[in-house]
């Protein structure tokens, strides 16, 4: 059994196994947990500090939300406008339909450039089209740049996370990767020492690598700007030193106005890493002339989202705006961390968005990896009832597979039929109570519990006890009570 | 490999054509936009209800959370604390912005002044100085517009040492106040090819742009900023918690950061 501990953590939803599988190396494995744990109440705590200090923060909430799902329905004639204006100010605006569609525009603007290495900012929108492994098979070099992407890049790990993406790993984990792989023998696990490490092995190739990708926090739709949030200054080098910009976009992140920026930046900071705001944000527009890249190209990117879009309960899961407030909340994602969603994104907005991502052709374990708490939507900067859509979700998963033939005699659909059945007549109903009442006796214990059941009850009492059924129910004890109970008698005793 | 190439052409029309369906019970007529745009709800708090001082005050608090450096000083007294500051640093190679005040460029040091100095250039210097566009007191931010005399980009971030000057008139309390002062742009024309219109921050003749001119006067009233083409926000030195949420202080971005806040009012 041990192959499944050691394993790869697998983030292709199309090839990652079912949650409760997948979620089994990561329960097996506590110096993960601890490490997952650990980072979570940290957040936690900051992010609750500052929260409670900004008495405006539900009116915020409700701007934020408002705003974003203003932008949604309004979202082609706002995406035409963020055309208009990028390209006015001296940019170009790529469409991609899908994944393949824009990792083929990202490549084919970087043979262009003529460019055989690449300087990233994060985004896991690069990750969720899968572009690192892609250009590095066309032969283009990719240097990450933010510290939690080096230390996956260089330790060859995965993302657990989509604000701190390697919070899975612990500082003598980090110690080793970077000893290894930079080749410092003495380095040691002090973060400000690995930080260092990190600054001097990007330093050159932040002032030598003239192409560079990012991601996008917003796009502006009235100024044709763009916004990256931050915290390093990996990000303003970026943006800021290289002499072409390749700035990869999902549709969604469109605001109408400069002005959303107020309520948004002051949402995002809090929510994400608890802070009143993030050391840097950047926006800038097109092209300006001696200042910074003087190419700059958008890859406005669709896969799967104007699916989403299209169906009202489920548009909302666009209005995400990636602060990572939902998994940082969810009991579930503190003790399994982000590899078992088998997806870039996890936890609770990954529950819903990576099976909608894939139109329900895969991931459909997600949306039951949820205990429906509702903490996530409780802390959500942009009030996504992740709840509603989880259950919206299930209910397009359990129609998929009873109209499956070889689920037909599934114990649980089977079961579900039967019930159906017996829930609609009350003489089923009393009948097949009376002979529950008879078969469960055999199983039911002295202290009135059952502790264990066969076959498929056994899915239920292998974690829990059950109740044994009474002797007798509601119906038979009413008519027994009034057989010997007069009516003379009722009236005294009111 | 497996669908053939779309066009770019194509993909556009593709996808607008799925987003014109996913949203076609919505109205696309831009008045109606405009409208429910203007009623959407913004119940947060816009102005701030601190005193003049007590702004200041925060700001200066907020700065220091943040470790940054902050000593006040008067506008007829600012050479001289610049060059107080400068000397503090141990430092001798100062970049300054092409628009920056020359009374601002104390005397006794090896100054760059940035006339499209190279980035290897200013890699060099050990620190810079500059203006600001807005201070922030809620979260102690400091905003650039990157106006003549705050610098094209790359000065605020090479250096490891950043002299922000910053005007007691430009500090707000909340960050919509901020945006309260960027007017809004001008109205789109999409045979508009001018691409002036999307960046009028960066054209110092601009009329709105009383921070674009080379000497900051203290005494303009006319706080109006423009909608800037580029912006970048500071709120203290780099820093990241990617290592077990240890926040460790200057990772990319300059490492220290001070700030003199010159009382031009109150």
């Amino acid at each position: 059994m041990s192959h499944a501990v050691a394993s790869h953590p697998i983030l292709d939803p199309t090839l990652a196994p079912p949650f409760p599988q997948a979620v089994l190396p990561v329960l097996r494995n506590p110096q993960l947990r601890k490490n997952v744990s650990h980072a979570i109440d940290v957040i936690q705590a900051k992010r609750a500090k500052l929260v409670a200090e900004k008495k405006d923060w539900q009116e915020l909430r409700s701007a934020a939300s408002a705003i974003r799902a203003h932008a949604l329905e309004n979202l082609g004639a706002y995406l035409e406008e963020f055309e208009t204006r990028c390209t006015a100010a001296g940019g170009t605006v790529h469409w991609a339909a899908d994944a393949a569609d824009a990792r083929r525009i990202i490549l084919g603007l970087l043979r262009e450039e003529n460019a055989s290495d690449v300087i990233k900012i994060k985004t896991m929108t690069s990750a969720e089209i899968q572009l690192n492994p892609f250009l590095e098979a066309a032969g283009v070099n990719v240097f990450e740049t933010d510290l939690a992407e080096i230390i996956l890049q260089l330790g060859d790990e995965e993302p657990s996370h989509i604000v701190v993406p390697a919070l899975h790993i612990n500082r003598s984990q980090v110690r080793e990767i970077f000893a290894r792989r930079m080749g410092l023998k003495d380095l040691s696990d002090d973060p400000h020492a690995l930080t260092a490490a990190a600054r001097t092995y990007l330093r050159q190739k932040f002032l030598k690598i003239p192409t560079a990708i990012s991601g996008a926090n917003f796009l502006i739709a009235e100024t044709g700007g763009v916004a990256v949030v931050e915290s390093e200054g990996n990000g303003r080098m970026c943006l800021t030193l290289p002499k072409t910009m390749i700035t990869l976009a999902g549709i969604e992140k469109v605001l109408p106005r400069f002005q959303d920026l107020e309520v948004m930046l002051q949402v995002l900071a809090r929510s994400a890493t608890g802070e009143r705001m993030n050391p840097y944000n950047s926006l800038w527009t097109g092209v300006t002339p001696g200042d910074g890249p003087q190419r700059f190209h958008v890859v406005l990117l669709d896969n799967g989202r104007s699916s989403i879009l299209g169906k009202p309960k489920q548009r909302q899961t666009l209005k995400c705006i990636r602060c990572a407030a939902c998994m940082n909340a969810c009991p579930v994602y503190r003790q399994t961390g982000g590899h078992a969603y088998g997806s870039v994104y996890p936890g609770p907005i990954g529950a819903i968005l990576t099976p909608q991502l894939m139109q329900m052709h895969h991931a459909q374990s997600l949306p039951f990896a949820s205990s429906l708490c509702g903490a996530c939507y409780e802390v959500c900067p942009v009030k996504i009832d992740i709840p509603e859509v989880l259950l919206e979700l299930r209910s397009q998963v359990v129609n998929q597979e009873r109209k499956d033939f070889a689920r037909f005699f599934d114990p649980m659909y089977l079961g579900l039929r039967v019930a159906n059945l017996l829930f609609g007549s009350s003489r089923l109903f009393h009948a097949s109570q009376r002979m529950g009442r008879i078969g469960l006796r055999f199983f039911t214990r002295k202290d009135g519990w059952i502790h264990s059941l066969p076959s498929v009850g056994g899915k239920w009492t292998q974690t829990r006890d059950l109740r044994g059924l009474p002797s007798q129910n509601f119906h038979e004890w009413w008519a027994a009570r009034a057989a010997q109970t007069s009516p003379l008698s009722i009236k005294e005793a009111k | 490999m497996s669908t053939p190439a779309a066009t770019p052409s194509q993909s556009r029309w593709i996808v607008l054509d799925r987003i014109r369906n996913a949203t076609q019970s919505v109205a696309a007529d831009p008045g109606q936009r405009a409208d429910a745009y203007a009623a959407l709800p913004r119940a947060y708090l816009r102005r701030g209800a601190l005193s003049a001082e007590a702004r200041i005050k925060l700001m200066i608090e907020r700065l220091r959370e943040y470790d940054a450096e902050v000593i006040e000083s008067t506008p007829a007294a600012l050479p001289a604390a610049i060059a107080a500051q400068l000397s503090a640093s141990g430092k001798r190679t100062f970049v300054a912005p092409e628009g920056m005040p020359t009374a601002w460029l104390a005397s006794g040091f090896d100054w760059k002044i940035d006339h499209n100095l190279t980035t290897a250039e200013v890699e060099l210097a050990e620190g810079v100085v500059t203006a600001a566009s807005c201070g922030v007191a809620d979260s102690g931010t400091i905003v650039l517009h990157h106006s003549p005399a705050e610098g094209r980009r790359v000065l605020t971030l090479l250096p490891d040492w950043h002299l922000c000057i910053l005007f007691a008139s430009q500090v707000v309390e909340t960050l919509p106040e901020y945006f309260d002062r960027c007017p809004k742009p001008p109205a789109i024309h999409p045979s508009d090819k001018d691409p002036s219109l999307g960046t009028p921050a960066i054209h110092p003749s601009d009329k709105d742009l009383s921070l674009g001119t080379p000497a900051i006067h203290p005494s303009d009233k006319d706080l109006s900023l423009g909608t800037p083409a580029l912006a970048t926000t500071i709120s203290g030195p780099s820093a990241t918690a990617d290592i077990e949420m240890t926040r460790i202080k200057g990772v990319h971005g300059p490492r220290f950061l001070h700030v003199i806040l010159v009382r031009d009012e109150i």
